[in-house]
């Protein structure tokens, strides 16, 4: 016990991996060596990267890794792809975007599945920030899968989340439909060069313009990348920078890491609870019960009140 | 099949597959079609597409704790990137993660790769079933 723990500390990237994994799996052997990975954690800067599938997450991933390298910074990626609901497989293709840095020591990416988690990312991310924020990177890139309009856990896990968005997803009316929009520290109009980019941002400023402002005083900025082409990247890593200095200062350290800790704990619980939940429907509910309600003589709300009324 | 039921109750966890094309290969209608055959499967690929290097794609394995590593050739140059892969992996301490090779694999150099390790080859020939019935096997159990 806890020698993963130690190894990891050390350094050793496949202790690292396997780690993870054990963590998808929700082996109960991963707790303890989370558990003294996490204490030694709290120093590496969080960023989040969301939006619509295509639209350029990965590029951009990629493009701020060459950055902050540039800037002498470690980069550890967590690249989250959905599994399939019917075989539960997936193709995690994050990674290719990034093979550049494939020789790099300083970058890590670990590709993840969903396995059926819903807000967007795996159940697993947080404990795979505990292990990269204890090996030391400097900062950790979580790329959401290509999300719709309402995943949004990855506000809980991130400290500067980017909403993605391109000229082709939409005129914009998307774009405040999209709960989506209202998690985004930053916005970032990608694949610039299509026609229609600048009047996106324009929208998209607007709508801003038109909100009030927000409890942490942070002025959402709204940017233009080429990502492919590195074209805008170095503007939009200055912005991340003034964003985790606006969160070092202004008493908002205890803020954004509160607001972790309840993503993590809402992580961990829903897996508890789903099983519970999957426990209470298949196990618990007698045979008689299940016919009760199949023949209409009792009813799901009547069976659900005596299936939590053990609970209590 | 698995059911995405099955897998939250802990029945059963995917196997991790890397799947890549080595070198300056541009026949990548294979591992594109190998990639999807596993994810319905219910295998989860780590796709590398291709072009990748030998050390790329060695320490791609050890980073993302992958249960076998496949890769896929239509190129006559799959011996000698294979001999550099093997070697790469065990510089690096990874020799305990399995190779299998796909695409067009000559029946005169099994015995060669078979010699230095690689434990599955599916040349011409092999069915969807065989190929899946081996990846299945490399996911470990513990
Ligand atoms: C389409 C094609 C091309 C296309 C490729 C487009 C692309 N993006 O893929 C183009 C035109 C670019 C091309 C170029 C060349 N080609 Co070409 N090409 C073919 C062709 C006609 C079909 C290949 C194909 O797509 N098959 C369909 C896929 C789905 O099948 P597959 O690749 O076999 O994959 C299946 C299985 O093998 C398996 N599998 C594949 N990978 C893996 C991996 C694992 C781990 C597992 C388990 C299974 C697995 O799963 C797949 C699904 O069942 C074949 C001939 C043929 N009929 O096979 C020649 C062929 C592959 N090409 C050949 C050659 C020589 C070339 C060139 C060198 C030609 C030249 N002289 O310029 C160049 C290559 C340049 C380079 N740098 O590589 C030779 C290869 C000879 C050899 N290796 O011994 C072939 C066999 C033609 C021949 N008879 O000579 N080619
Ligand atoms: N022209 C242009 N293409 C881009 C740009 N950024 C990304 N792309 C291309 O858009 C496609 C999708 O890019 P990805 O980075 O994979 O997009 P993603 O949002 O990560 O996609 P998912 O993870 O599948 O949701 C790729 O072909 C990229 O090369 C850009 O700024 N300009
Ligand atoms: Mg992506």
């Amino acid at each position: 016990m806890g020698e993963l723990a130690d190894s990891i500390l050390a350094g050793d990237r496949r202790a690292a991996g396997r780690l993870i994994s054990q963590a998808e799996r929700r082996d109960p052997q991963a707790v303890e060596d989370l558990g003294i990975l996490y204490r030694h954690g709290g120093h590496a800067r969080t960023i989040g990267i969301t939006g619509p599938p295509g639209a350029g997450k990965s590029t951009v991933a990629d493009a701020l890794i060459t950055r902050f390298r540039k800037l002498g910074q470690t980069v550890a990626i967590i690249a989250v792809d959905p599994s399939s609901p019917i075989s539960s497989g997936a193709v995690l293709g994050d990674r290719v975007r990034m093979m550049r840095h494939c020789d790099d020591e300083g970058v890590l990416v670990r590709s993840m599945a969903t396995r059926g988690a819903l807000g967007g990312l795996s159940a697993a991310t947080g404990d795979a920030i505990t292990v990269f924020d204890a090996m030391g990177f400097d900062i950790i890139i979580i790329e959401t899968v290509g999300v719709g309009q309402s995943e949004t856990d990855i506000v809980g896990h991130s400290e500067a989340v980017i909403l993605l968005q391109t000229a082709l997803g939409g005129d914009g009316v998307q774009a405040i439909k999209a709960g989506v929009l209202e998690i985004a520290d930053l916005i970032v109009v990608n694949k610039k060069s299509t026609s229609g980019s600048d009047k996106m941002a324009r929208f998209l400023r607007e709508s801003l313009h038109d909100r009030p402002m927000r409890a942490d005083g942070w002025d959402v900025p709204v940017l233009l990348t080429e990502a492919s082409e590195d074209i805008g990247i170095d503007k939009l890593t200055d912005t991340l920078v003034q964003r985790f200095y606006h969160n070092s200062t202004q008493d908002r350290v205890s803020v954004t890491r509160r607001r972790q800790v309840a993503a993590h704990l809402t992580a961990l619980a829903d897996v508890e609870v789903r099983s519970l939940t999957k426990r209470l429907v298949a196990g618990d509910a007698t045979p008689e019960a299940w016919q009760a309600v199949l023949e209409r003589r009792s009813d799901p709300w009547t069976l659900s009140a005596q299936l939590f009324e053990k609970l209590r | 099949m698995q059911t995405e039921t099955e897998i939250q109750s802990g029945g059963g966890q995917p196997v991790r597959c890397l799947l890549g094309m080595l070198g300056t290969d541009v026949h990548s209608k294979g591992i594109r079609t190998i990639a999807q055959l596993l994810r319905d499967a219910g295998i989860e690929v780590i796709y590398l597409g291709e072009h990748n290097s030998v050390k790329g794609m060695a320490s791609a394995a050890v980073d993302e704790d992958a249960d076998l590593v496949g890769l896929s050739f239509s190129s006559a140059a799959y011996v000698t990137y294979t001999r550099q892969l093997v070697e790469e992996m065990k510089r690096i301490g990874a020799q305990d993660i399995p190779i299998m090779l796909g695409g067009i694999i000559h029946p005169d150099d099994h015995a060669e790769l078979r010699e230095m390790g690689v434990r599955g080859i599916f040349g011409a020939g092999s069915t969807t079933e065989e190929i899946v019935e081996f990846v299945r096997s490399m996911g470990r159990s513990q």
